[in-house]
Parts: structure tokens; C-alpha cells; sequence
């Protein structure tokens, strides 16, 4: 039933597919980044084909850029900063990774960052262990280096929240996987935090009128808000009414479905519609499949496991895989 | 996930996603072996194409840079289907995907223009009054690819010893599609379904021997030893195994073996002419069976009648004729025990014995058999097919029933959701993506239940939700995601959005694959997803036209790309 596809080097520490599972991106303790790749499209055996070292200490996360702007990585390092990392042709040399950009911020570290592109334009949300998050925006899709900062938010639903000064140990961003161009873009942002107000998971979306991103959704019940989220996914939408978002938290994982019209107050419709649990430990990470109908989730307890709903809207475990030698 | 689906009782009750739905409370929990030394830190994973899925197992990083010279954590992919169970070998699975297209995009076209037809007649269309027909002509084509029939040939010098002819090892996979297209498509059957399942059984009862024997396994059995036997009305194998295949209607075999009686030796006709004048007698009785049904296969024994009353007349006729022979003095002189018990039991079958039919067959479908031979001809309507089941059923229980008689049960149970879960979870996705149009051939009330859109899982209909199941398998695998947009554009609601997503994520660097999506993107008007991919192309040829003028021969693969045709790109830019 599984076949192995690529072997590892010692100190392997994350990995990353790109749009296609065509190329692998690893990176290591000692921050070495290695790109896997297959000779052609039919096979499904990876090897390495570059490795360069990006940082003294080590990546923690990578993340590849959409494919519409080149081949080219986000990793973030365990010192807490991100750079950008682009396969680059240069000075008569043949293919070699450059970097293109780095992103420090004063005071924090980036915990997260991921991409979305919208209406022909990218942009990339950083979330940092402050409990802020900045949105940046390409300026020129051939230039990897020409970030904007286009805003920076806070992670609550009521502007006018007070609190003292937040330490995240974990943020977990999900931008909306939307093809349909009319819709405005949004993502969901949840952290792990010690301060309650930032935890929970906001959906935000672009105001196009106001240029500004609002949160137009908190995905939590009132009891549940200072739960810590340990992942977040927005599952591809196919054809639903509804979009479909998954949450991980110490309870569980919770899908919501949210509905795209909003209400009078600008704010989404939004239902509980299960609350998956009965295993142990906390979620790593919740990946949709193409059709959002399969949530694929990883743990502490080393299982990946497979939910869906059946016709009557319930939602079930299907199957489970416990890694073993 | 292989051959993992819905669970029929709780399909019936909720009606769960396929293709890899236990709908239990536990799920099924599958090891995923990787070799590595333990322990494993870090599991991530990553969808692939289709239903695979990709695992990355990471071992903990060495501390102080001390290597112990163990490789850091490995990639494997898990797929999460089989596509056609029962359908092994991938060659042979890629043949029967490549070849259900045709059909079923035919059958779509159809369905489109007779719909378009409809909406513009008030009243029924001839079009619609025939559509079965349209489905058989479809059916005929998708059981084409499924296996031939049995072998036909027939050597010039026939082994008088060969009871049963060596031909191709039949499909579950066809078997199913058989049982569906008799029972749901074939309207010229439903006359005379209880003798078209006798037919249904000589194909397919080799494929029920499982754990327990069957009538065909018995046989086979009994074949082998048939060389080694000096006289073989002696052994009390022969008359079981005539027994046995009477019960089931399998006539031509139950003579052949009759004529290898001992008393049709040349040199003990003299002395067994009583005894050979029985058994003759019985197997003329057998080969004049009545057969209530339209026509026999060539080489097929019994008497066929079509009109019900000629039937019943020519059935009390031949019973006469059997309770005759049975109260015969003959039996006195014949002093051969095992032949006079053998065809006197023989005797019992055609007139009906129950419990003697009990002992004579294995699988309760075998029973159930019998019972419209000789106990109940007139059997007719499902709710009398399933009765009669049940009572079988009862009367030879099975501890794990074999996945074609749990389709039989849900199609004589009507129901529905019971039956696209069976087909589901024993022969895949491949089999209700196509065996919908099946059920739908002439049941409104089955077109209704596929149809209806279920509010809970975003309006999608069952039909729909099956195409979408079916082409995410296509997509699974390298070699058949070019054929999933026949059956994503076949969903109206879903698809096209699930077509997009997966030409998007087609590699863009390969010259032949990104040539074919666009040109599926040309044929569904997807302009917009053409334009994302030459965006994707365009980056790429940035570093191509660079490797061009380096001449840097290690990167042959993207320079393949080059070769693009320049109208096709510009026309799509």
C-alpha cells in the first residue's frame, strides 16, 4: 500500500512539497535547505538535486511560493527570522538558490508565514510571536525582493481589546485556496498563545472599499475562545455554499462552516458543524485533499488520520496510519 | 485505501462517503511501514495526486552534531484506493479505465440530448421510452472490457472425461455488473429472472468458493480424481456431485457424468441392462427438463417455453413422467445399491425435496437456485425473490457472506443505498461511478434517491458525489488523470471547480503534460486556468531561454518545455 518515495538525510527537520508534488523542499538542524526532485513526471522516487546552507541555526519551516512566481521558498529559522530563497540562473552559472529576501521584526520572532495569491497579485501572511501578524504584498511578480507591507493586525475580533504584551509559542495561518477571482481574498489566523483574546481562530477578509483587512469571523463557541489552536486549514470549495474550515485545539478538531454572504454587521454566518476527537495528544498539522471532502490530519501520537462526513453532514475518523518500522 | 467502503447496514442508515468509508465509530487503522529506526519525532504530511497521500517520518535530529549514522527520515506515499477491486494488475485496471470512457461519455451525450428533447415535448418521448435500451448498448460495451465470457471452444476430440470446460477465470468485477444489468437495465429479463440467475450462477459460482465449497469447487474436486477411478458408480462421490449440480441446473453435466456409468460399458450391457436402462431414463427425464424461459444456449439441455400455461403443462407432465419412474417396478431388479439410491435421490431433486435439495447445495444461493427449479418456477417479483432468500439464507447461514451475495441481498431487498454501498465497498469506485447508469436505467424512484442534492455535504447529488470519488482515483495515478475531466465535466455542480483545481496542479515544466492540460482547458473553455498555467510556463521559460543561452545541458527535462508551439502559447497568453 506505501512506497517510499525519498530518503532523508540525518537532521532532517521539515519538509515541503510544491503545488504539483513534483519538487521537495527539506530543511535541516544546521540549516541546510535540500531540494528533492524526479526525473519525470511519472516516477515518484525523489532525489536530491541541490543543497545549500541557509542559516547558521536551524529551519524550522519551509514554505513554497505559488508557482505563478518562480521556484522559490520561504523557510523560517529556529532564530526566528524568514528569508525568501529563489532557484535563479545568474553570471553565466547554472541553476543555484539565491536569497532574495529577509524579514526581521524587532522584539519577535516569525512563527508562521504562508501565501496566497489573489487577483494576479501575491501576498504573504507572517504571523510573530508578539500575537501580530503583517500582511505583505509583491510589487512586481518578477521580482521576488519587492515586498510591501500592506497591513498589520492584531489577532482579535474587537479593536479595542486591551491586554499586556503577548508571548506565542505557535501561529498557524490558512489562507483561503480560492480559484474564483470575484471573491474577496481571506484567510484564517489562529495562535497558541498565553494571552486568550489572540487565540482563537479569525477569519479574515480583504475590505476592498476601506483597503484594510477586517476579522469577520472568530471561530470558536463563547467557552471555548481562550483555547490555544494548534492548526488551522480552509479546505478547497468545489461547489459548496459554504466554505469548510477545520481548528485543532487541546478539544479536539472542530470544522466550521462558514457562510461567504455576510450579515448586516459584516460579519460571517458560521456553524459548528463537528467536533472530532477521541485521540490523544496535540495536532501538528490538517491538510484538505483537492476536493475539500478528506481532512488528513498528523499528531503527537505519531498517527495520521483520515476524517469525512457522510450524507447526513457526520463527521467520522475513516481510517488511521500508524507509522511503524 | 484498498477495499475499505461504506458499510452496507450503516449506508442504509446515514449513507457514508466512498470510497474508503467504514461508517463505524473505530476506524480501520492500517500500518505504515518505513523502515527507519525509532524513535520517529515529526510526522508531516502532504496530499499528492488524487487519493495519495505523502508522509514524511522524521527522526530526532542528532544533538551535538553526533551522527549515529542512521539516514534522518523518509517520504513514503500512501494510496488511498484501488480503483476496480478485484482488478489486480494496473495494465489491466488502465485498460478498463481508458476503455469505460467512450461508453460513458456516449451515454451522457445521450442522456443530454434526450433530456434537451424532453423540455421541449409536453409529453413522454419515445427517446425516454427507450432509454434502457441505450443503457444495454452501454452495459454491452462496459462488460466487453470486463473479461469474455467462458471459452467456447470446444477441441475436435472431446475428452469424454472433462466434465467441466477450462475457459477464462471469471471477474467479481463482471459478475457485479451482471447482476446490476439484469436486474436493473434488462427489461426483456424480468420475465424469466430466476432462470437468467440460474445462468448467472453456472458463470460465477467458481468465484464463491471461499471458505466454504461449492458446487463448482466439488466438481473440479471431483474431476481430478475421475481418472483414477475403476468403477465409478461405486464411489459416493460421483452421486454427489450429479446431486449437486441437478440442484443447480447444471443439466449438461449431470448427463455427461450419467453416461459415465459403469452399466454403459460395452461388456456389462448384457448383465446391467435394468440398471443402464434407469439410469438412461433419468437422464432423458433430466435433458427434457421444462425451462420456463425464452431460449438455451446452444448445447444447454431442457425445454423451453415462453407462455406461462404451455410451461405448467409441460412441468406436470414431466413430473408425471418422474413420479412415474420413481413408483416403477424397475427399481426391483436393479441390485446396484449405489445407483438405485443415487437415482432415486436424483428423483427426489426434480420433484422437489426440499431437504434433500438442502443437502445437495452449499451456498444459500445455490439453495435459492434450486428452489426456482424445481420448487418454485413461477417465482416471480422482488419481494417473492427476496422472501425466498431470507429463507434460504436461514436455512445455510453463512459466518461471512461472499461481497456478490451481499449484492444480491441489497438488489432483491430494493434497496438502494444499500446496493451503491456494496458496490462500493467490494468492487470500488470504478463500478458505481458506471453502475449508476444502471440503477437509473428504468427506476425512477432509484434516478430520484441519486439525484437529490444533500444539503449537509454542500448540494451534491450521490450520482455526482461518485464521478467526483471515481476521478479523484483517476487522478491518483499518472497514466489516467488525462480521462478524469470526462467524468468531472459530467458533474454539473462540482466538478468543473474540482477540474480547475486539479489542472492547476499539473506540473508546468513538462512539455507533453503541460501541452495536454492545456488543451483540456481549450476543449472546457477554462480561459482563466489556461491563463494561470502559461503564467507558471512564462517564469519558466525565463529560466529556459537562460539555460538556452548557457547551453546547460543538465536540466533536459524543463528544456523540453521550449519546444512549445509559439501560436499555441501566444494564443493562450
Amino acid at each position: 500500500m506505501e512506497k517510499s518515495v525519498a530518503t532523508l538525510d540525518e537532521g532532517t527537520t521539515c519538509t515541503s512539497w510544491n503545488y504539483c508534488g513534483q519538487r521537495l523542499a527539506t530543511g535541516s538542524f544546521n540549516g541546510f535547505l535540500s531540494i528533492f526532485d524526479s526525473p519525470d513526471p511519472a516516477s515518484s522516487s525523489f532525489t536530491a538535486t541541490s543543497k545549500i546552507r541557509i542559516h547558521e541555526g536551524g529551519i524550522v519551516k519551509i514554505v513554497w511560493i505559488p508557482p505563478e512566481y518562480g521556484d522559490a521558498v520561504a523557510c523560517i529559522c529556529n532564530d526566528g527570522s524568514l528569508s525568501l530563497w529563489e532557484e535563479i540562473a545568474e553570471d553565466g552559472q547554472p541553476l543555484q538558490w539565491k536569497l532574495c529576501e529577509t524579514f526581521h521584526s524587532k522584539g519577535s520572532t516569525v512563527l508562521e508565514a504562508q501565501f496566497g495569491v489573489i487577483r494576479t497579485s501575491l501576498k504573504m501572511v507572517v504571523a510573530y510571536s508578539d500575537g501580530h501578524a503583517k500582511v505583505y504584498e509583491l510589487l512586481d511578480p518578477f521580482e521576488l525582493k519587492n515586498w510591501q507591507l500592506q497591513a498589520e493586525i492584531q489577532n482579535v475580533i474587537d479593536s479595542v481589546s486591551t491586554f499586556g504584551k503577548a508571548s506565542c509559542f505557535s501561529a498557524s495561518i490558512s489562507w483561503n485556496p480560492q480559484l474564483n477571482e470575484s471573491q474577496e481574498p481571506s484567510f484564517v489566523l489562529g495562535f497558541n498563545s498565553d494571552t486568550p483574546q489572540l487565540n482563537s481562530s479569525k477569519v479574515w477578509v480583504f475590505d476592498q472599499a476601506h483597503h484594510r483587512w477586517i476579522p469577520v469571523a472568530e471561530l470558536a463557541l463563547p467557552l471555548d475562545k481562550s483555547d490555544q489552536v494548534f492548526a488551522v486549514a480552509w479546505a478547497p470549495n468545489i461547489g459548496r455554499a459554504y466554505e469548510l474550515i477545520a481548528v485543532a485545539t487541546h478539544k479536539g478538531i472542530t470544522i466550521w462552516h462558514v457562510r461567504l454572504n455576510p450579515d448586516l454587521d459584516g460579519r460571517l454566518s458560521l456553524e459548528k458543524a463537528a467536533l472530532l476527537s477521541g485521540y490523544e495528544g496535540e495536532v501538528w498539522q490538517m491538510e484538505w485533499d483537492m476536493s475539500g471532502m478528506t481532512l488528513a490530519t498528523s499528531g503527537t501520537d505519531g498517527m495520521v488520520r483520515l476524517w469525512q462526513s457522510n450524507l447526513n453532514g457526520a463527521w467520522l475518523e475513516q481510517a488511521a496510519f500508524e507509522p511503524t518500522s | 485505501m484498498p477495499d475499505v467502503a461504506a458499510d452496507s447496514a450503516a449506508s442504509a442508515s446515514g449513507g457514508a462517503l466512498v470510497p474508503f468509508v467504514p461508517d463505524t465509530e473505530i476506524a480501520v487503522v492500517y500500518p505504515l511501514h518505513h523502515g527507519l529506526k525509532p524513535p520517529i519525532t515529526r510526522v508531516s504530511i502532504s496530499w499528492a495526486r488524487g487519493n495519495n497521500l505523502r508522509v514524511s517520518l522524521l527522526r530526532n535530529p542528532p544533538y551535538n552534531s553526533d551522527s549515529d549514522g542512521e539516514i534522518g527520515g523518509k517520504v513514503v506515499e500512501v494510496n488511498l484506493d484501488s480503483g476496480a477491486a478485484d482488478v489486480r494488475e494496473s495494465v489491466q485496471w488502465r485498460r478498463i479505465a481508458y476503455g469505460s470512457v467512450t461508453p460513458f461519455a456516449l451515454l451522457q451525450s445521450r442522456k443530454n440530448s434526450a433530456s434537451s428533447l424532453s423540455k421541449l415535448q409536453s409529453s413522454p418521448s419515445p427517446f425516454h421510452l427507450d432509454w434502457w435500451e441505450h443503457v444495454m448498448e452501454y452495459s454491452k460495451d462496459i462488460k466487453e472490457l470486463l473479461g469474455n465470457p467462458k471459452s467456447n471452444y470446444d477441441p475436435l476430440i472431446e475428452d469424454p472425461k472433462e466434465v467441466l470446460k477450462k475457459g477464462e477465470e471469471p471477474t467479481s468485477l463482471k459478475a457485479a455488473w451482471e447482476l446490476m444489468e439484469m436486474f436493473y437495465a434488462d427489461k426483456l429479463c424480468q420475465s424469466w429472472l430466476p432462470e437468467r440467475l440460474v445462468d448467472w450462477l453456472a458463470d460465477y459460482d467458481c468465484l464463491l468458493s471461499g471458505d466454504q465449497p461449492t458446487v463448482h469447487s466439488k466438481l473440479v474436486e471431483f474431476q481430478g480424481t475421475l481418472v483414477t477411478l475403476q468403477v465409478i458408480e461405486d464411489d459416493p462421490k460421483y452421486w454427489e456431485v450429479i446431486s449437486s449440480a441437478l440442484a443447480i441446473g447444471w443439466l449438461e453435466i449431470v448427463v455427461k457424468l450419467l453416461r459415465l456409468h459403469g452399466s454403459y460399458q460395452l461388456d456389462q450391457l448384457g448383465h446391467r441392462e435394468t440398471e443402464n436402462g434407469l439410469v438412461e431414463t433419468v437422464a432423458v427425464l433430466i435433458s427434457m427438463m421444462p425451462r420456463f424461459r425464452p431460449e438455451l444456449k446452444n448445447g444447454k439441455l431442457g425445454e423451453c417455453f415462453e407462455a406461462k400455461p404451455d410451461f405448467m403443462k409441460a412441468w406436470e407432465k414431466w413430473r408425471e413422467q418422474i413420479t412415474k419412474l420413481d413408483s416403477s417396478a424397475f427399481w426391483v431388479p436393479c441390485h446396484h445399491r449405489q445407483t438405485r439410491e443415487g437415482l432415486k435421490n436424483l428423483i427426489q431433486i426434480m420433484l422437489g425435496n426440499t431437504k434433500i435439495l438442502c443437502t445437495a447445495t452449499a451456498h444459500w444461493i445455490e439453495l435459492y437456485i434450486s428452489h426456482f427449479l424445481f420448487i418454485r418456477p413461477f417465482t416471480a417479483g422482488l419481494e417473492g425473490m427476496y422472501n425466498l432468500a431470507q429463507k434460504c439464507v436461514q436455512m445455510k447461514p453463512m459466518s461471512s457472506p461472499h461481497k456478490l451475495l451481499r449484492l444480491i441481498i441489497g438488489i432483491i431487498g430494493e434497496n438502494t443505498e444499500v446496493v451503491l454501498a456494496e458496490c462500493s465497498r467490494g468492487f470500488g469506485p470504478w463500478m458505481v461511478a458506471h453502475a449508476i447508469e444502471l440503477l437509473t436505467a428504468r427506476s425512477d424512484q432509484a434516478d430520484i434517491l441519486l439525484h437529490k442534492e444533500h444539503d449537509d455535504i454542500g448540494g451534491i447529488s450521490m450520482e455526482e458525489l461518485h464521478r467526483l470519488v471515481y476521478a479523484q482515483v483517476l487522478t491518483s495515478h499518472f497514466l489516467t488523470w488525462q480521462i478524469a475531466p470526462v467524468y468531472l465535466t459530467s458533474c454539473m455542480k462540482q466538478g468543473m471547480s474540482l477540474l480547475e483545481f486539479l489542472l492547476y496542479r499539473q506540473p508546468a515544466q513538462h512539455n507533453q503534460l503541460l501541452l495536454k492540460n492545456l488543451e483540456i482547458c481549450r476543449l472546457y473553455e477554462l480561459d482563466h486556468v489556461s491563463s494561470n498555467i502559461m503564467k507558471v510556463y512564462e517564469i519558466l521559460k525565463r529560466i529556459l531561454d537562460f539555460i538556452y543561452q548557457m547551453n546547460t545541458p543538465s536540466l533536459v527535462s524543463l528544456s523540453s518545455a521550449n519546444s512549445l508551439p509559439v501560436a499555441f502559447v501566444d494564443s493562450e497568453t
